[in-house]
């Protein structure tokens, strides 16, 4: 707990200011904190080049490996390409995505929003663990 | 753009491939058949209403960024590695 924040609490403690003026105080403290928290992220932003996927499986008593390397400049490129696909084929591929199975509206994915998404990704890690497979999705 | 593209592949009992293609020396060579497959490409992108320069833009954008892509797949004694440089 920082000291601002227990300054606040004592203060709500002591009577001096109202529950609501302290959780106002509270939220404009964290505000005022996000961007210096961010910035002593681990990783730092703009260095993460590449999608990594790690796969250590076993297939009936054989070892089997996947180790695959993907530019994030690539998921960007892919994106820019998506977004040109027309709106007819985007009609079909719903369609055919719902008879598998798979009620996904593609015409709704707009090309900022998977931009976004590739944006973050060097957020996410992805672990699964099972007896016969191990799988990692990382950002490096 | 990539330079140099890598494929190996070690099968069992046999001898392993090793294969280096120098990117633009084969795209010299194959200048006629990219010619035909970029305009295909722009008659399908005047068929489904698409931005010629955008699709192709994006296209080339696709092509540059496949520079430092790896795929390493084992499955027992059966690898395949492909990397592109």
């Amino acid at each position: 707990m920082t000291e601002q924040r227990r300054d606040i609490l004592d203060m709500l403690a002591a009577g001096k200011i109202t529950a609501e003026e302290a959780e106002q105080l509270i939220a404009a403290l964290e505000r005022d904190h996000a961007p210096a928290t961010a910035s002593h992220d681990v990783r730092p932003k703009g260095k993460v080049r590449y999608l990594r996927v790690m796969v250590d499986a076993t297939d009936n008593g054989e070892p089997s490996r996947v180790n695959v390397r993907v530019p994030l400049q690539l998921l960007r490129a892919g994106v820019r390409l998506a977004a040109l696909v027309p709106p007819q084929a985007l009609v079909k591929a719903n369609a055919s995505l719902s008879d598998s199975g798979v009620p996904i509206d593609l015409t709704q994915l707009k090309p900022e929003q998977l931009e976004a998404l590739v944006e973050h990704l060097d957020d996410m890690t992805v672990e699964v663990d099972s007896p016969d497979a191990t799988v990692r999705v990382f950002c490096e | 753009m990539p330079q140099l593209v890598t494929v190996k592949v070690n099968r069992p009992d046999r001898r392993p491939i090793r294969v280096w293609v120098p990117v633009l020396p084969v795209v010299l060579v194959l200048f006629p058949v990219v010619v035909l497959v970029v305009l295909a490409a722009i008659v399908a992108c005047v068929v489904f209403r698409i931005g010629v320069v955008r699709a192709l833009g994006a296209a080339w954008r696709v092509i540059s960024a496949l520079r430092g892509a790896r795929f390493d797949i084992e499955q027992g004694r059966l690898a395949v590695f492909v990397a592109i440089r």
